[in-house]
C-alpha cells in the first residue's frame, strides 16, 4: 500500500471515532476531571468554591468510619459476589437438564430480579419486623425455638448477612441466565466423550463444564464485583446501618447539606480503588 | 406541499403556544412541601389554586418532597440551576440552608413588615433569626414533643405520669414483658431525625447543650454523658433493634405503653379510620393485636414536660423559606403568595391538615372560632382545655440551637449531619462505650463548625 492510501486510511479512522471520543470527553472524561479538581475545594450550594488543598483527603483517609466501610464493602463483595455465582451456576446446571414443566420453572426462577427492589425490600422488612413480623411469630411463638425476639434486619451483627442474603436472592437469577445461554451452546458430544473416557457426573462437570464456561463465569465475577463495589439503593434501603463504601459515602457527603468537596475525594479514591481492582482481575485472573 | 404547510402551520401554532403561556405565566412559584401525604398535598394544591385563581398569570407549582431528603434535593436543584422559589422545611434545615447564603432574606423582611413583627410568637422568630439579625425564615407552623402513655395500665401498676427521669424508667422497666411480646417506651435508636428529637429533650432537662451563650462548643459534659447512660438504659425496653418512630404503630396495636412524640399523632389517635391506615400489619390476621382501640384516645395522656434538673419541653418548627430567584417577577409572586398562606382563611385550612400537630405561629389564629372547629372534630374529642395543655409547651421551647436568645446556626448543619443519632445508635445497639462515642461526636461537631 502506498503511504498517500495509508495517511488516508488513518485520517478517515480518525473521523470515525471522533464523534465517540467527544462523547465519551464530554460524558466521562470531562466530569472525571472536573471532580478532581471539585476535591482540593469546599464547595457552598451558591457555588462559592474555598481551595483547601488536600483537606478533603486528608480528613476521609484520617476518618476511621472510612476503614470500617471498606471492611464491610470487601466481606458484602466477596459474600455477594461468591453467592451469586455459586448459586446461578448451580440453578444453571439444574435447568439444563431435561424435565417437566422446565420452561415453566425457568422463568420462575427470574422473578426476583425482575421485582421492583422497592416493594422487595418492604416485603422482607415486614417478614422480620421484630414485633409484628412473620419470621419471629414462627421461631418463637409457634416452633419455640427461642424466648428472644431478633430484629434480624436491624442487628448490626446479623444486618450484613442479610443484606448479602438479599442480594445473592435478588441478583443470582442475572448469573443463572448468562450460565445457561453458555450451556446450551455446550456440544454433546464433548460429554460423551468424556464419558467414554469413563468420567462420571463430576468429572464431566469439572473436564468439560467448568472449562467451557470459564470466560462466562469471569464475565459475571467482573460485572458483579464493579456492580456491587457501588451497590447503593438494596443496602440504603434494607438497612442502612450496614455501612458499605457507598453508604459511607452517602452518610459523609450527601446527608443533610451536600458536601461536594468531599464527595468528589470520596469519589476519586473510590475510581482508583475500582480501576485498580480492575486491572488487577483482568490482567492476574482473566489473563486477557 | 400539503404536509410542509402544515409543519409550517403547526410549528407556528407550537411557538405562539410557548410564547403565549410565558406571557401568560409571568411569575412562577415552585413551592416544596415536607407534607408528602396524598391528602395534605391535595390541600395545598387546592390553596395554591386559589391563589392562581386570585392572581393572574402567576403559577404555584407544589412539589412533596420528604423531609429527610429536603436538604439534599436543594442541593441538587441549586447545582442544577433549577432552585424552587419556596420552600417549607423544618427550623434546622433552615438555618442550615441559611447559612449557605441561598436565602432570600429581603422577602422575609418584607412580609414581617406587612404582617406586623409582634404578630409572630417571638421564640419561634428568635429561632429562625441569624445571628446577624436576618430572618432565614418565617416560622409557619410548630409541634409540641413529649411523652404519650396508657393511663389506664399506669393506674393499674401504680405508676406515676412519665414526667420526671425516675418516673419514665420505673415505668418502662415495669411495662415491659419481652416474652408477651410487650415493650415499655419508645426511644428513638435508629440514625436519623427522631432520636435525636427524644434526646434532645432529655438533654435539656438535664441541662446539657451544644453551644454555651459565647458560641463556644460545649457538648462534651458529664450533663450529656448521663443523658446518653439514662438513654442506654431506656433503650432496654425497646422493641427489639434500632428503632424510630414508626414503631408508634405498636402503640396503637396495644404492645407498647409509652412513647415520645409529637402532637401529630393527635389525629391518629382519635381517628380510627387514619389509625387503621398506618396499621399496614394488621394484615397478618394470625398474628394477635392488630386491631384498633377506640378507647385509646381515653386512655392515653400526655407528658408535654420532663423534668430533671430543669422542665424541658421540646418542640421544633416549621418556616417558609424564600430561595433568592433569578426574576423579580418571581420574588413578587412568592411574596404574594407568601402572605396569602398567613391569612386566616387560608393559614387554618393548612393547619386544619393536622390538628394539634400543626400549630400556630401567629398570635390570634388560636383563639379563631374558625380554628377551633377542625372538619375532623379532633379539637372536640380532646376539648379546649386539654389543647390549652399541650399548646403551653411553646412558651417554654428550647433548642440546641437558641441559648440565651441567641442563635447558632451550626446547630443546624450538625444535625443536618445527624451526628447526635448516630452516637446514640452506636451507644445503644452496637454497645460503644458512652465516654468513646461522646468523644467521636464532639470531634465530629468541631470538624463541622471548623473550630
Amino acid at each position: 500500500m502506498s503511504s498517500v492510501l495509508i495517511k488516508n486510511e488513518s485520517r478517515l479512522g480518525l473521523k470515525l471515532v471522533a464523534p465517540a471520543v467527544g462523547i465519551i470527553g464530554l460524558l466521562v472524561i470531562y466530569p472525571i476531571l472536573f471532580n478532581i479538581y471539585l476535591s482540593f475545594f469546599d464547595v457552598q450550594l451558591n457555588g462559592t468554591k474555598t481551595f483547601v488543598g488536600m483537606e478533603n483527603y486528608t480528613d476521609l483517609l484520617g476518618n476511621p468510619r472510612y476503614y470500617h466501610s471498606i471492611g464491610v464493602s470487601v466481606i458484602y463483595l466477596i459474600g455477594t459476589v461468591a453467592g451469586t455465582t455459586i448459586l446461578g451456576l448451580a440453578a444453571a446446571i439444574l435447568m439444563n437438564q431435561e424435565f417437566r414443566f422446565r420452561n415453566l420453572a425457568r422463568g420462575l426462577i427470574l422473578l426476583p430480579y425482575f421485582a421492583p427492589v422497592i416493594s422487595v425490600v418492604f416485603g422482607w422488612q415486614f417478614i422480620f419486623d421484630p414485633v409484628n413480623g412473620i419470621y419471629n411469630h414462627v421461631v418463637v411463638d409457634v416452633l419455640h425455638l427461642t424466648d428472644t425476639r431478633e430484629n434480624l434486619i436491624g442487628n448490626p451483627d446479623s444486618a450484613l448477612f442479610v443484606v448479602i442474603i438479599f442480594d445473592i436472592w435478588k441478583h443470582f437469577p442475572i448469573a443463572y441466565l448468562l450460565f445457561l445461554a453458555k450451556l446450551q451452546s455446550v456440544p454433546k458430544d464433548l460429554y460423551e466423550a468424556a464419558a467414554i473416557d469413563g468420567q462420571n457426573a463430576w468429572g464431566r462437570f469439572w473436564h468439560v463444564t467448568l472449562p467451557e464456561l470459564r470466560f462466562v463465569i469471569a464475565t459475571v465475577v467482573l460485572l458483579r464485583i464493579i456492580w456491587n463495589l457501588n451497590r447503593f439503593e438494596d443496602v440504603y434501603l434494607l438497612a442502612p446501618n450496614v455501612e458499605t463504601l457507598p453508604i459511607f459515602t452517602y452518610y459523609q457527603a450527601f446527608a443533610g447539606i451536600v458536601d461536594q468537596g468531599v464527595a468528589a475525594a470520596i469519589s476519586v479514591i473510590q475510581l482508583l480503588v475500582l480501576v485498580g481492582l480492575i486491572w488487577l482481575y483482568v490482567r492476574k485472573v482473566l489473563k486477557w | 406541499m400539503k404536509t410542509k404547510t402544515s409543519l409550517f402551520v403547526a410549528g407556528t401554532v407550537l411557538a405562539n403556544g410557548l410564547l403565549i403561556s410565558q406571557l401568560a405565566h409571568a411569575a412562577t412559584v415552585e413551592f416544596w412541601t415536607a407534607q408528602t401525604q396524598t391528602d395534605r398535598l391535595q390541600n395545598i394544591e387546592l390553596l395554591a389554586s386559589t391563589f392562581e385563581a386570585l392572581n393572574d398569570g402567576v403559577t404555584v407549582k407544589v412539589v412533596a418532597v420528604d423531609e429527610n431528603e429536603m436538604a439534599t434535593q436543594m442541593a441538587a436543584a441549586v447545582a442544577a440551576g433549577t432552585t424552587p422559589q419556596l420552600i417549607e422545611v423544618n427550623s434546622e434545615i433552615i438555618m442550615a440552608l441559611g447559612e449557605e447564603g441561598i436565602v432570600d432574606t429581603k422577602t422575609h423582611q418584607g412580609v414581617i413588615q406587612d404582617i406586623g413583627k409582634s404578630r409572630f410568637h417571638k421564640g419561634a422568630l428568635t429561632t429562625l433569626t441569624s445571628p446577624s439579625g436576618e430572618y432565614y425564615g418565617l416560622p409557619y407552623h410548630g409541634f409540641i414533643q413529649g411523652i404519650w402513655y396508657r393511663k389506664d395500665w399506669f393506674d393499674e401498676k401504680g405508676l406515676a405520669a412519665p414526667n420526671t427521669w425516675e418516673n419514665i424508667e420505673k415505668a418502662a422497666k415495669a411495662l415491659t414483658d419481652k416474652a408477651n411480646n410487650q415493650y415499655g417506651i419508645l426511644v428513638g435508636t435508629k440514625q436519623d431525625s427522631y432520636t435525636e428529637q427524644v434526646f434532645t429533650q432529655l438533654a435539656l432537662s438535664n441541662n446539657a447543650s451544644q453551644f454555651d451563650a459565647n458560641g463556644n462548643l460545649v457538648f462534651n459534659s458529664p450533663a450529656t454523658l448521663e443523658t446518653i447512660e439514662y438513654y442506654k438504659e431506656l433503650a432496654k425496653y425497646n422493641p427489639p433493634g434500632p428503632q424510630n418512630w414508626r414503631a408508634r404503630d405498636y402503640y396503637l396495636q396495644g404492645k407498647m405503653g409509652m412513647f415520645f412524640y409529637s402532637t401529630y399523632i393527635m389525629d391518629d389517635l382519635a381517628l380510627a379510620e387514619v389509625a387503621k391506615g398506618s396499621l399496614s400489619s394488621a394484615n397478618f390476621k394470625e398474628l394477635s393485636g392488630g386491631t384498633f382501640d377506640p378507647e385509646l384516645v381515653k386512655n392515653t395522656e400526655f407528658a408535654p414536660i420532663i423534668t430533671h434538673k430543669s422542665a424541658a419541653s421540646y418542640g421544633t418548627l416549621s418556616g417558609l423559606v424564600a430561595l433568592k430567584a433569578k426574576s423579580a417577577e418571581d420574588t413578587k409572586a412568592t411574596k404574594d403568595f407568601i402572605e396569602f398562606m398567613y391569612d386566616p382563611a387560608s393559614y387554618i385550612t393548612f393547619l386544619h391538615m393536622a390538628p394539634g400537630g400543626m400549630n400556630p405561629m401567629l398570635k390570634g389564629i388560636a383563639e379563631d372560632p374558625a380554628y377551633l372547629e377542625d372538619p375532623n372534630g379532633v379539637f372536640k374529642l380532646y376539648g379546649a382545655d386539654k389543647m390549652k395543655q399541650i399548646v403551653s409547651g411553646f412558651d417554654n421551647l428550647r433548642s440546641f440551637s437558641v441559648v440565651e436568645g441567641k442563635t447558632f446556626p451550626a446547630s443546624g448543619a450538625i444535625f443536618a449531619k445527624s451526628v447526635i443519632p448516630r452516637m446514640i445508635y452506636s451507644v445503644t445497639i452496637e454497645g460503644k462505650d458512652p465516654q468513646a462515642a461522646l468523644n467521636d461526636a464532639e470531634a465530629e461537631m468541631k470538624s463541622i463548625i471548623g473550630q
